[in-house]
């Protein structure tokens, strides 16, 4: 049972400050954005009316969450930020299921990686709401209904952001958890991989999808 | 008899443990029961797009059944981790953490299984819908589990918060009370934001042209019925930090 909450650092000082980074969780980050790499290169590279096997895999993607940003947001809107709603569910989808090949470890598995994709979703959903209502529209948003309601607004806000991170955090550490301790018990016989299809697999991708519609809505409760 | 430290604070843990799992066990339980339900109630007189109400269901229950592996994980890491040179605080740390974990899931399990149900129900009604059913039912059963996620960040920082060596009545029930303030205040938000999330799952059945519309108002209302479980997880935080 060592193996619980073990893990690799490297830690520098850097002007006075003392950093300590997780490796594996930055060796398994750029592994997914090293296979998205080579995925989106393979799919865009012959381009044509009969589509080869990436293409189609990459258009089914495209095409689902074109419908939904569109659904969410107004069509120009959803011009600007369709890609980086698409981009995060093929990043996370990646890294939710990495976890089940052995020796790889899921980077969403480290609250690091979820907390930043999730503060990464506030600012734009904030951006986005400071653009389309104006600085005075948007401070006016929290002193609703009544003025002395504006601490709780704000931390209304930044809970949003403890929330969406920790689902995504807990279901995958809670799964990867949940699999060590009974590979322990059972001596890795029979039930394991079945365990894996249902926490890497099926959680891992309802979680990444809700993930990335919450952080969609989020900005269209912010620019509507 | 007298207990050695250890053993009060393995005592604690295993306490601590059961009340995490049986309690979110409850919570969870129901929900996926009333969602199994619903598809039963609506395979009767719709037997043909079975394949999209299992399908749904069994996404619904998957959701719902979050709270319940967050208890679980809670009382594996109460169970497994090792007890030995912890202060006598850390069994009431233990106490706490599995009190707010257990009692913020039944809330949550309960109101991530009604929109789950209702999402089969809509599919019965509107098969065409089924894809923007399925996407408002992951919406707002996720939303609704998030003070059962609040439990589950209170319950981590007080099991690896580093405590005290000396017994002290006050810093132990304060540790209790951030776990009974955190529990019982994720009861209700998780159940009222599934109530949110049911009836506009069912209203999109209804009318999916105003999904948009339905969305927006429901996770409006979802942030208010959200207020009181945040009430309590500033109060269970302070309460965490303070000892």
């Amino acid at each position: 049972m060592e193996e619980l909450g073990k893990i690799s650092v490297w830690s520098t000082d850097v002007a006075g400050l003392h950093l300590v980074f997780n490796l594996t969780t930055i060796y398994m980050t750029l592994s997914v954005m090293g296979i998205l790499i080579i995925f989106a290169f393979l799919a865009t590279r012959n381009k044509g009316l009969v589509p080869n096997s990436f293409q189609v895999v990459a258009e089914i993607f495209v095409d689902i969450f074109w419908k939904l940003t569109r659904d969410a947001l107004d069509e120009d809107m959803a011009k600007t930020y369709f890609p980086m709603i698409c981009a995060m569910f093929m990043f996370l989808l990646l890294c939710n299921w990495i976890g089940i090949i052995p020796f790889m470890d899921e980077p969403t598995k480290d609250l690091n990686t979820t907390l930043g994709l999730g503060f990464m979703g506030f600012c734009i959903a904030h951006y986005a709401g400071i653009r389309t209502k104006g600085l005075k529209g948007y401070v006016k948003e929290y002193f609703q209904p009544i003025f002395f309601m504006m601490p709780l607004n704000l931390i209304g806000e930044i809970a949003k952001v403890v929330s969406i991170s920790f689902r995504l955090y807990g279901n995958i550490m809670g799964g990867s958890i949940i699999i060590l301790v009974v590979s322990y018990l059972v001596y890795g016989l029979i039930i394991p991989p079945f365990l894996y299809a249902f926490f890497g697999l099926f959680v891992g991708t309802v979680q990444a999808f809700v993930f990335t519609m919450l952080t969609l809505v989020y900005i269209s409760v912010q620019v509507k | 008899m007298a207990w050695e430290q250890i053993e009060w604070v393995k005592a604690a843990s295993g306490l601590g443990a059961g009340l995490s799992v049986g309690f979110a066990a409850i919570g969870a339980a129901i929900g996926e029961g009333y969602a199994a339900g619903r598809a039963n109630e609506t395979l009767s007189y719709r037997p043909g797009v079975a394949g999209d109400i299992l399908k749904t269901m069994l996404v619904g229950q998957a959701v719902a059944e979050t709270a319940g592996i967050f208890g679980l994980v809670i009382a594996m890491l109460m169970l497994f981790s090792p007890s030995v040179g912890k202060p006598l605080l850390t069994g009431w740390a233990y106490l706490g953490a599995g009190l707010s974990m257990g009692l913020s899931a039944i809330g949550c399990g309960i109101g991530a299984g009604l929109p789950a149900g209702s999402a089969c129900l809509g599919i019965g009604r509107q098969p065409k819908a089924s894809g923007q059913l399925t996407t408002l039912m992951l919406i707002g059963a996720g939303v609704a589990q998030s003070t059962a996620i609040y439990g589950f960040l209170i319950a981590l920082l007080l099991l690896f918060k580093s405590l005290p060596e000396a017994m002290n009545w006050v810093a132990a029930c304060t540790l209790l009370g951030a776990g009974f303030a955190m529990g019982f205040g994720g009861i209700g938000p998780g159940i009222g934001e599934g109530i949110a999330a049911e009836n506009a799952v069912a209203s999109v059945a209804r009318n999916p042209e105003n999904t948009g519309l339905m969305t927006r108002t429901m996770l409006v209302g979802q942030a208010v019925a959200e207020s009181t479980g945040i009430y309590s997880l500033v109060i269970a935080l302070l309460l965490v930090l303070s000892t």
